[in-house]
């Protein structure tokens, strides 16, 4: 069994690594970034605390030579999810992707849900075009699709519609709205007060709603037959053979 | 017209690009700061035509202006007091200012990364990430690859769809959106079914073995040697102002900024070439192009 | 030298009791090109995905395969990798990446070699295919054709010693399925790479072949050169015969002891020993194909169509008209607007001049209700656009989901279409675990279930086997008895010859010729079928098989007075 066994052990580099940063790379940055980038701080300090939270992840998916299988199931749940954006690009703000990204981290793990998050925003700006947003979309989406999988394997989300959609109202709207207008703010404002923060919270609400109701509906609609697709295909791919021997 | 800057290696074109939007967020200097605007502004032009013109009139003005009025409205720091709002808080001049820089900042940012989405095509990303992030940049790769496909297959299941009368196009609202998400559901089934024989082309053609490489078609030649030279010297004299403090800018609580001097200058100079580099490539290249054939 | 050594190999999938493979014996010499026939379902592609170790399928296995003289299973993966290429069916699925030149180069990075050896190759094998005018596209940009030559390619810049290729121009149309056909022969002759393949395109595939295996429920039934198989199945008047060329299959009808022709140019010399001496008289006499414009249920009137303004027009000035109880078909090239015709009648596209006319009624002022409901039924090309349920069965009830009916109208009228397209031992099972025929059965039910009474079909025999094609136009026959309606558009020049009542010729926007099938094939002279080609030259009206034969009977009869 020694599929069964390796996920341990990947979590221990996982959490090594996790401590490594968050001990001692995170605070040097901030260091450096008070002591050093004066007024543009603030930026440059969230744009690479951000990229060292998704660095682990790439680099212990990379380190342990993903199967053919695997790379596949985060791209067509990817490609999904970029296809669904596009396919209601009329609606703003009512897009599929979150759901899509909640989906894949209860169904195959919260690494596979922060890869399809995070490779989804990131290819979706392909299309739309790159921009300073696209690490904040990348991180928002991979984080949402890496909770919903701890989540989910901690047994506080269920497979349920209910818990699925209050879920996903509530990440879209707290994890992904929350973070984004944070990083629209620093993206241009030396002090960071709760005033503006606020301000921007106001002004992104309605958006903020729509794409977390967006989200409601489409858990509550595609889901159910989402999740007996995906299971089907764990048995069709072989991902679960482990277990049935 | 064909942009000569795209021509170079990869390695260059994102060196470069990752230098000026750096600085670009970086360097609220006013001097550094019109600098980068006009050469984004000039470079996007050059690679989208008319289109950018357009677009920067009649969206990124208006932002400009709504970014530029909406900070001093929260921000009441500095010492030059304009006048006071109706809640009692003051208007600054500093803040102002430091507005329409962020402001200005903010445009430049975008019109430099509409650059690099024209420059920086996804075959380049994936080669320079091909060897660090090989996996992750074969999913990038096989998203690219999927993303288009699968448009066109939801063209196929919404027309197939329509035939029986259930497209989005069909029935009042709710109906439309059950139809729209049955079309997204038919999209999903297929294309992980079919993604089996992919998976097994992959394994057939050995994906999975050990030490695989990455192949590229990009080959660094003299040229771009001497242009990563150029881009690092550059990049080193901008550091270089920047460490002796010549790049920053002070807004609060009153403004103040190191003195021109012949260093500061040479920085401001190397910042400009740094900018207008691809702009100058094509122009020199143009020049070449006439020559030789004034020539033949 | 041996390739492949098969010894006794038996196989049965999991949780199934019949075995897929029975005591399989096979030796494949090095340089051969070796076609595996069988009717969909006799373990075809079982038996090849055995000859691969990342493909072979789980299940209960007894018997063993050399590779090469050595034990298949205890060779290395980079050795099989790189030296046993594998090509499968669907030309979309098999591309990984999003470049043409990545996806040359994807093995070769498997393999691990160094961007020198890789470059070299791949610009080898991109000359050898033609591939260097669009090295740099986006897969996206390619045809069908280009891309299932390019999923060759990449297997072929490995240098495989032996190709492996599962039904590889099912998806294909004529054209480029028989320029495919032509590269794996020119990679057999030039460059000595054994070939093991399967094929449903057997009319293209048996002339080129040096060896044919027939296989038949998991078991090989015959193995030699195409030749002496024709001539074993002729005698034993087995029911795979269909499978044979066209040719074979008249030698089969006519007793003679002459040796058994495979292809066309074959069989005209044959038929010139056969039948040459014999006048046949020209039969002219036939009846003019005239319309009655009482029976008409479906009429185009000088449609005109482009996609955008600024487009040049796709369909320019088509008049069609199709009556009750015909089965219509519309054959024509690649690209010469064929299937926009269809989705013009299916409402999909408007015509922005000209009228579509259903049952006498304008369709533009028609709403889907009144037009998807008991009148247009259209089936997609690829089925798989239909299916929405886990089950068939669910899917069938999703279909009438939306309809105020009974429960026991329902489960009449679902049983009823049930009976008629044979799906009752599949009912329960998954769409996508379904044959390719199947589906289109499956998907077939789905639309009958609307009781239309103009059924449109866009290249329904596409990827089919020929059993499954017999019995597609039999269903087809039944529901023009009914008085239905069927216009087909396809490349299948065999089908239409056999099955169709009128044919008609789409060429550049607009039917050129139109006529009952036999008249229709009779008067071309190369777009037309094998046994046309074969005996034209002695009388022209003979388009099927069985004309032929008869033909040859006749003339026999009249020789022997």
């Amino acid at each position: 069994m020694p599929e069964k066994q390796m996920p341990v052990k990947y979590i221990d580099r996982r959490t090594i690594l996790a401590a490594v940063i968050i001990l001692i790379i995170i605070p040097g940055t901030i260091l450096f970034g008070v002591f050093f980038l004066k007024d543009r701080k603030y930026y440059f300090i969230s744009l690479l605390i951000l990229i060292y939270t998704m660095l682990p992840f790439m680099l212990v998916f990379e380190k342990r030579k993903p199967q053919a299988r695997e790379l596949i199931v985060v791209a067509v749940l990817a490609a999904i999810a970029v296809a669904g954006r596009a396919a209601f690009f009329m609606l703003p703000q009512f897009k599929p992707v979150v759901a899509v990204v909640i989906i894949a981290g209860v169904c195959f793990g919260g690494e596979a849900g922060f890869l399809v998050g995070a490779v989804a925003g990131f290819v979706s700006n392909f299309f739309f075009g790159q921009g300073p947003w696209t690490p904040w979309q990348m991180f928002c989406f991979g984080i949402i699709g890496f909770l919903a999988g701890i989540l989910y394997k901690k047994g506080i989300l269920k497979k349920t519609r209910l818990s699925l959609c209050i879920f996903g109202g509530l990440a879209t709207f707290f994890i992904y709205g929350g973070i984004i207008n944070i990083g629209s703010l620093l993206m241009f404002t030396s002090q960071l007060s709760w005033k503006a923060l606020l301000a921007y919270y106001v002004s992104g609400f309605w958006f903020d709603i729509v794409h977390a109701v967006a989200t409601v509906v489409f858990l509550y609609a595609i889901s159910q037959p989402m999740l007996e697709k995906l299971d089907r295909i764990k048995i069709k791919y072989g991902l679960i053979e482990t277990e049935e021997a | 017209m064909r942009d000569a800057f795209s021509d170079f290696h990869p390695v260059i074109n994102f060196v470069y690009f990752t230098a000026v939007i750096m600085s670009g967020m970086f360097f609220l200097h006013p001097v550094l700061l019109g600098i980068s605007a006009v050469s984004a502004f000039t470079y996007s032009v050059l690679l989208n035509g008319k289109r950018t013109v357009k677009f920067n009139v009649f969206c990124l003005v208006p932002m400009l202006l709504f970014m530029a009025v909406i900070n001093p409205a929260f921000n009441h720091q500095g010492r030059t007091i304009l006048f006071y709002l109706k809640n009692g808080n003051p208007v600054t001049l500093e803040s102002i200012l430091y507005g329409a820089a962020a402001a200005v900042m903010f445009v430049t940012v975008i019109l430099w990364f509409s650059c690099y989405n024209a420059v920086m095509t996804s075959d380049k990303f994936i080669y320079l990430f091909g060897r660090i992030i090989p996996s992750l940049s074969l999913i990038l790769s096989m998203v690219l690859r999927f993303v288009p496909r699968y448009r066109a297959q939801i063209k196929v299941i919404s027309n197939a769809q329509k035939c029986i009368g259930r497209d989005v196009s069909q029935g009042n609202i709710i109906k439309r959106a059950q139809n729209g998400i049955r079309i997204l559901s038919v999209m999903t089934t297929w294309a992980l079914e079919n993604a089996i024989e992919t998976a097994d082309s992959m394994k057939s053609r050995g994906y999975g073995l050990p030490k695989r490489t990455s192949f590229s078609i990009f080959c660094f030649d003299g040229r771009d040697k001497a242009a990563l030279a150029a881009i690092i010297a550059l990049i080193a004299v901008l550091l270089a102002g920047s460490a002796a403090g010549l790049n920053t800018i002070r807004f609060f609580p009153s403004i103040s900024a190191a003195r021109i001097s012949f260093f500061s200058i040479g920085v401001f100079c190397a910042y400009l070439i740094l900018c207008m580099l691809p702009v100058f490539i094509n122009i020199a290249e143009n020049i070449k192009w006439k020559y030789i054939k004034s020539r033949s | 030298m041996e390739i492949y050594k098969i010894k006794e190999l038996s196989f049965s999938y999991p949780q199934k009791d019949k075995e897929a493979l029975a005591n399989i014996n096979l030796n494949v010499e090095r340089g051969e090109f070796v076609t595996v026939c069988g009717r969909s379902g006799c373990g075809k592609t079982t038996l090849l995905r055995h000859l691969k170790t990342v493909l072979t399928p789980y299940g209960k296995r007894s018997g063993k395969i050399y590779f090469m003289g050595e034990l298949l299973e205890k060779l290395e993966q980079r050795v099989q990798a790189s030296q046993i290429g594998y090509v499968l069916q669907s030309p979309d699925n098999q591309i990984v990446t999003d470049k043409v030149w990545h996806e040359l180069a994807f093995g070769l990075e498997s393999l691990g070699m160094d961007n020198k050896t890789i470059r070299l190759r791949v610009a080898e094998m991109a000359s050898f295919f033609g591939i260097h005018t669009w090295f740099h596209k986006n897969v996206t940009e390619l045809s069908g054709g280009q891309k299932q030559l390019l999923n060759l390619a990449s297997v072929m810049a490995m240098q495989p010693s032996v190709l492996i290729l599962d039904e590889p121009t099912s998806q294909l149309d004529p054209i480029a399925a028989m320029d495919f056909i032509e590269t794996v022969k020119k990679i057999n002759r030039e460059l000595g790479t054994t070939i093991i393949m399967t094929e449903h395109r057997t009319e293209e595939i048996i002339p080129v072949t040096d060896r044919l295996v027939v296989m038949e429920e998991g078991c090989i039934t015959a193995d030699g050169s195409p030749e002496s198989v024709g001539k074993k199945l002729s005698k034993e008047k087995h029911p795979m015969f269909f499978v044979m060329t066209s040719p074979m299959q008249i030698y089969a009808g006519v007793q003679n002891k002459l040796p058994c022709p495979v292809s066309v140019k074959d069989g005209r010399k044959w038929l010139d020993l056969i039948a040459g001496e014999t006048e046949v008289k020209k039969e002219n006499s036939r009846a003019a194909y005239g319309k009655s414009s009482e029976n008409t249920a479906i009429e185009m009137k000088d449609v005109w169509f482009k996609y955008r303004k600024d487009m040049p027009d796709v369909i320019k000035g088509l008049s069609l008209k199709a009556g009750k109880g015909q089965l219509y078909c519309i054959v024509g090239g690649n690209g010469s607007g064929k299937t926009t015709a269809l989705s013009l009648i299916s409402g999909i596209c408007r015509p922005y001049r000209g009228k579509i006319l259903i049952g006498g009624k304008n369709t533009a002022k028609m709403n889907p209700e009144e037009l998807f409901y008991n009148n247009l039924g259209v089936l997609p090309q690829n089925p798989q656009a239909l299916f929405v349920k886990k089950t068939v069965e669910q899917d069938l009830y999703e279909m009438l989901s939306g309809l105020k009916l009974e429960k026991q109208e329902k489960e009449s009228r679902i049983r009823e279409v049930v009976e008629l397209t044979e799906l009752n031992d599949l009912l329960a099972m998954h769409p996508y675990d379904l044959s390719g025929g199947e589906q289109q059965k499956a998907a077939l039910a789905k639309v009958l279930l609307r009781k239309p009474r103009i059924l449109l079909l866009d290249e329904p025999t596409k990827g089919l086997d020929g059993c499954f094609k017999e019995k597609l136009a039999e269903l087809l026959k039944g529901l023009t008895r009914q008085g239905a309606a069927v216009i087909a558009v396809s490349h299948d020049i065999e089908f239409c010859a056999r099955h169709a009542d009128v044919c008609a010729m789409f060429f550049d926007g607009s039917i050129i010729t139109e006529n009952t099938a036999k008249e229709f094939f009779a008067g071309n002279s190369f777009y037309t079928t094998a046994a046309n080609r074969m005996a034209r030259h002695i009388c022209k009206n003979a388009v099927t098989v069985e004309d032929v034969i008869e033909l040859c009977r006749k003339s026999k009869c009249r020789s022997n007075i």
